[in-house]
């Protein structure tokens, strides 16, 4: 009992806390989350571990895109880190071969993905489920073959020697100085994601994953929003892919653009809980550091994955938002029952 | 011209191996409604599994066939009790667990990929058999292999096909492929026809895989890129069609080959997947597709 009175105050004065926030401003919890994240490369004293947050970003950029297309708009892509790789490629030859600094470099990479993104979307208008699942797979697969064929690409070789980001003489080139560079664009692309899923565009996402039939006799405009919901998703891969390219040391393999991502990324959005608006940020961090701490044991990592994957599927389809969202309820729950209100500072009765 | 021929027996033979994998795909997809996407790695198991019996002196080519065709057909039944009755339960494949069933059907595939890696590591295996010389037709040499690979296929094609149009189980799995809600009613045992269909499923892709190890290497990665050849052949041919599969995979394995050949050969795995998105955006019935399943 005592625990969960804890825990039930424990959600409510976060709640209290975040309602105060909002009073004083909407964009007053973003900035505290800046503030909070700011001193993280000081307090983590291995440059390892700093390399790691800036790896999270990435990522957490790449799955929160994802499971806006998928989660939300219940479209099932599996190759999204093809789409990647085209962000991290574009930005790669547009800064290498044609000399072209970090800030000219990063919209070209998004413009090309969000291309990219288009060209995934268009077999989601007469395609569904296992179809759309094995074509962007398909899609994925074949820009890693494409790359580890081109010459131009570096091909099995990798491609070297991508410049840092520089803003006058200050230079982006420990991990970290890149750090102030991925983590804004990274909380940049969690708030846009808020904003976009609680609009009407976020909503009509959900429509058309729960029934396009229904939707579209609601008046959703389904191609578009799978179209709007693809190129969302392709713009995040192209971020993240030019954010990776650029960070040191500069250097990019088709290895790291195979299967083992596909799973790894469809693993943090699944554990992360599909549909959930955290769900993104929850899969990543832990995947990434979970796969990081099990790496001497790298032999069993897909086995590992797949499994967790298998069993989240099986007996957790929400994931881990779906179950902090089903403890907060229960809590309440119970807190109703036993005639405590809930109403923010009338606990401190019970 | 020797070399068109070449290059169309080689594509004959690795498109009928596709088919039959593309068969089992099909095969489920009527019985379940959902795509197994470790169907590539239940054909890699089979070959693995196929090489290990052979191993075994004094069993010939041929009781490896058949003895992989168990095992793997054991397994599947396996998988489908464990893992997609679960699933099947919340509803088909394209409702909401339908992605659920996507999801999990491509983790299995990875976990089986490492299961695979952890018991009979990452070399490329040769099949430890010999078939003896070569066949001469003029200036063409035909491995034996692949005349095994089309007998075979042939016969078994004869067998399932008479299995399912002739006998009485057969008539249980169509009316189960068709319609599972009539098929409780008429008293047909659903999940016991439904784990008939995934084990005959797997046991055709464990064919597949023991006949074209005399050919290729087995080896662990060879599961993957299958999954996707397979799955172009199954929609080449028309999803849910059995000959259309066969048709398929020889469309595409033809089609994989001579375009390797006269294009440009480092880009090989990517023909067939042009191959599926051309089909699939222009008539995606497929060749012989005769009705597509459509669920609301």
């Amino acid at each position: 009992m005592a625990e969960q009175a804890a825990s039930l105050r424990f959600i409510d004065a976060t709640e209290r806390g975040l309602t105060r926030l909002r009073a004083v401003h909407p964009l007053a919890p973003w900035l505290v989350a800046f503030l909070l994240l700011a001193p993280l490369p000081w307090v983590l004293l291995n440059t390892y571990h700093v390399f790691l947050a800036n790896f999270i970003c990435v990522m957490i950029l790449l799955s929160v895109g994802l499971n806006i297309v998928k989660g939300f708009c219940g479209q099932v892509t599996v190759g999204h880190v093809g789409l990647y790789a085209i962000g991290a490629y574009t930005a790669a030859v547009m800064s290498v071969n044609f000399g072209m600094t970090f800030w000219m470099s990063l919209p070209i990479a998004v413009m090309v993905t969000l291309l990219a993104g288009a060209v995934v979307g268009i077999p989601s208008f007469r395609l569904e489920g296992a179809y759309l699942a094995l074509v962007t797979l398909g899609l994925g697969e074949s820009v890693r073959i494409f790359i580890s064929a081109t010459e131009y690409l570096g091909a099995t070789n990798g491609f070297s020697g991508i410049p840092a980001p520089r803003i006058g003489d200050f230079r982006f080139d420990t991990y970290q100085k890149y750090y102030y560079l991925v983590m804004p664009v990274m909380l940049l692309g969690v708030f846009f994601s808020f904003r976009i899923l609680r609009s009407r565009l976020g909503r009509g996402f959900m429509a058309v994953r729960e029934d396009p039939v229904a939707a579209a006799a609601a008046g959703v405009n389904v191609r578009g929003h799978k179209m709007i919901a693809f190129l969302i998703s392709a713009g995040y891969a192209g971020f993240a892919g030019a954010l990776y390219a650029h960070m040191i040391p500069g250097y990019l393999n088709p290895r790291n653009f195979t299967v083992i991502e596909m799973v790894t990324l469809l693993l943090m959005v699944v554990l992360g809980g599909l549909g959930h608006i955290w769900g993104g940020v929850i899969g990543a961090i832990i995947v990434t550091i979970v796969y990081d701490i099990t790496k001497d044991y790298y032999h069993y990592s897909l086995l590992l994955f797949g499994s967790v994957i298998v069993l989240t599927v099986l007996f957790m389809p929400k994931g881990i938002g779906g179950i902090i969202d089903r403890f907060i309820a229960t809590r309440r729950f119970i807190a109703i029952r036993e005639g405590r209100a809930t109403r923010p500072g009338s606990d401190d009765a019970a | 011209m020797d070399l068109l021929l070449d290059f169309i027996i080689v594509g004959l033979s690795i498109g009928i191996v596709y088919g039959l994998v593309a068969l089992g795909i099909s095969l489920i997809f009527s019985g379940l409604d959902i795509v197994h996407f470790a169907h590539g790695e239940v054909y890699m198991i089979g070959a693995f599994l196929g090489i290990a019996i052979v191993s075994i002196s004094g069993v010939p080519y041929f009781g490896a066939l058949v003895g992989a065709m168990i095992v793997t057909g054991a397994v599947g039944v396996v998988i489908e009790r464990v893992f997609y009755r679960r699933l099947t339960r919340g509803g088909g494949g394209y409702t909401v667990a339908g992605m659920g069933m996507i999801i999990c059907g491509f983790g299995m595939s990875v976990a089986l990929q490492n299961v695979a890696y952890l018991i009979w590591g990452a070399a490329p295996h040769p099949y430890p058999v010999s078939f003896g010389m070569p066949i001469f037709l003029g200036n063409i040499a035909l491995p034996k292999s692949y005349l095994y690979i089309l007998v075979s296929a042939l016969v078994l094609m004869a067998v399932l096909h008479t299995f399912l149009t002739r006998t009485k189980l057969g008539l249980a799995v169509r009316a189960v492929a068709y319609n599972k809600d009539t098929s409780y009613l008429m008293g047909v045992n659903v999940p016991a026809m439904i784990s008939l269909i995934f084990g005959v499923a797997c046991a055709m892709a464990a064919v597949a895989g023991v006949l074209i190890g005399p050919i290729n290497y087995v080896q662990i990665e060879m599961g993957y890129l299958m999954l996707l050849k397979a799955f172009a052949a199954a929609v080449v041919g028309g999803f849910g069609s059995l000959p259309g599969a066969l048709l398929g995979g020889v469309v595409v394995g033809l089609f994989e080959t001579l375009c390797a050949g006269y294009l440009i050969a480092s880009y090989k795995d990517i023909y067939a997947f042009l191959l599926l998105i051309t089909v699939l955006m222009v008539r995606p019935t497929g060749l012989l597709g005769i009705i597509v399943k459509v669920k609301a």
